[in-house]
């Protein structure tokens, strides 16, 4: 009797253990991939990378503006 | 793992042989099962493999064991700066205002962009909602609602009309006539009903519906062409202050925030709620999507913001420092999500290395609480609103040569 429950009861802590171990690399997994996400698109990041004032839409106003 | 865990708690018919007697709950493979004791000893007894021991499992539960402790002193907890060590660090940033918008009589309360990347609407407690040209400060049209304490305000998709809502309890869409002439409130459509104040409002990627979020504690789903309500969100347990919609690649889902301080994420189809999360010490006032979906950002009355991994399902940083007081009210992310801008109560717009949680810039200028930051669609600006009636824009512009390093100062135009 007892050993039926310890044998449950290993077997329960196996599986435990199994799925924090994947839930571990689950985590940093997708850190991981929020990282490589900013690295991919650094250089498509206006407000990261500054525009030079020249192509800078919102560079100072002219005096005249053609509507 | 101790006897305890096998103590009867219930009594009813057995799963496997239907009799009435004490059950026994316990977990096979994440399953729930009610077994009664002599079934649980049976399958017990069953269930041993060939060459399976006690001892065997014993021994793979001791190596698991410690394969996890392994994994976990190389990771500890996982925060995202750790995992980000090798990145490059950030200079200081240096932004300027390049634009200011003046108009509003009282607190600017809600802004938007429109998709063409320079009008903007925004709304505010004198009631008025107002479309601006954000190139030339040109104010484009003017509503004045019924009620004070417009706290939400959007753009639709196609540009062509606005939504806006506060103490009226309603979100009403204004489409926007060319003929400046033309009055608009002529046209417009109450399209939400809610029981308490319309606390923020956003088109879905069409201009047929719209979600809103409101101080009654629900959000909703609306068509906007006959205002029948489609799906309704029911989870919070306090006013619910501030909803984003999922980017659309990554499917129909959307984040609220609210007094409860909780954030939670709901399926739009079925009104469930799928995810939650309540690490915050105070109401959330804005939640903001991560660009690529798998993640969102917060800023609360705590004075912090961070950021919740979706997949992790977990919180993954903290965005604060100890000279940070006042709330966060509203939070925007740069395209490519290295950036976090975030409006404080203290009048300031803190700039955060996402990545790194560190902060590399502060922007001063508002005379008065901002109230809300968001990001241009193509990313090259970014407005505030605050309590001190303007709106401003501002950018990260590179002098050829010159030193940017300066005292930032708010620049009129």
């Amino acid at each position: 009797n007892s050993s039926s429950n310890n044998v449950l009861q290993a077997r329960k802590a196996v599986e435990q253990l199994r799925l924090e171990t994947e839930l571990q690399r689950i985590k940093v997994r997708s850190a991981a991939q929020l990282v490589q996400y900013c690295q991919e698109h650094r250089r498509a990041d206006p407000l990261l990378t500054g525009i030079a004032a020249s192509s800078n839409p919102f560079r100072d106003k002219k005096t005249c503006v053609l509507l | 793992m101790c006897d305890q865990t096998f103590l009867a708690i219930t009594f009813g018919p057995c799963d496997n042989c239907s009799q009435n007697k004490p059950l026994m709950n316990i977990y096979l493979k994440n399953e729930p099962i009610n077994y009664c004791s002599l079934c649980v000893e049976l399958m017990a007894c069953q269930g041993l493999a060939k060459g399976e021991t006690t001892n065997t499992l014993k021994a793979e539960s001791e190596s698991l064991k410690a394969k996890l402790e392994e994994e976990r002193a190389k990771l500890h907890d996982v925060e995202l700066h750790q995992v980000a060590e090798k990145i490059d660090a950030l200079g200081q940033f240096v932004m300027k205002t390049r634009r200011t918008l003046k108009g509003h009589g009282n607190k600017v309360l809600c802004m938007d962009w429109c998709r063409d990347k320079r009008r903007i609407v925004s709304s505010s407690q004198d009631g008025k909602v107002i479309v601006w040209d954000a190139y030339t400060t040109n104010k484009e049209h003017a509503v004045t609602m019924p009620c004070t304490w417009v706290m939400a305000c959007a753009y639709a998709p196609s540009g062509c009309a606005v939504a806006c809502g506060g103490l009226d309890n309603k979100c009403s869409v204004y489409p926007l006539s060319l003929d400046k002439n033309e009055n608009l409130a002529a046209k417009k459509k109450s399209v939400a009903m809610h029981t308490n104040y319309l606390s923020s409002c956003s088109f879905t990627n069409s201009d047929m519906q719209i979600l809103t979020s409101s101080g009654d504690g629900t959000c909703a789903l609306w068509d906007v062409e006959s205002g029948q309500l489609l799906q309704s969100f029911h989870g919070h347990s306090a006013d619910v202050l501030s909803l984003d919609l999922a980017p659309s690649e990554t499917g129909n889902t959307f984040v609220s925030g609210g007094c409860d301080k909780k954030a939670n994420v709901w399926d739009m189809r079925s009104g469930q709620n799928v995810q939650s999360f309540e690490t915050h010490e105070s109401d959330i006032n804005n939640v903001k999507y991560y660009p690529s979906g798998d993640a969102f950002a917060t800023g609360s009355d705590d004075a912090t913001c961070r950021l919740y991994d979706l997949r992790a399902d977990r919180e993954v940083a903290i965005y604060s420092k100890d000279s940070i007081i006042f709330g966060a009210s509203s939070v925007d992310f740069s395209l490519s999500g290295r950036l976090l801008f975030a409006g404080y109560n203290d009048y300031t717009i803190n700039v955060w290395d996402v990545l790194k949680g560190t902060r590399v810039a502060i922007l001063f200028g508002h005379e008065n609480r901002v109230s809300t930051v968001r990001v241009s669609p193509d990313g090259t600006a970014f407005c505030s609103g605050s309590w001190d009636n303007t709106l401003r824009v501002s950018a990260y512009l590179r002098s050829s040569g010159e030193s940017e390093l300066r005292n930032i100062l708010y620049n009129t135009v």
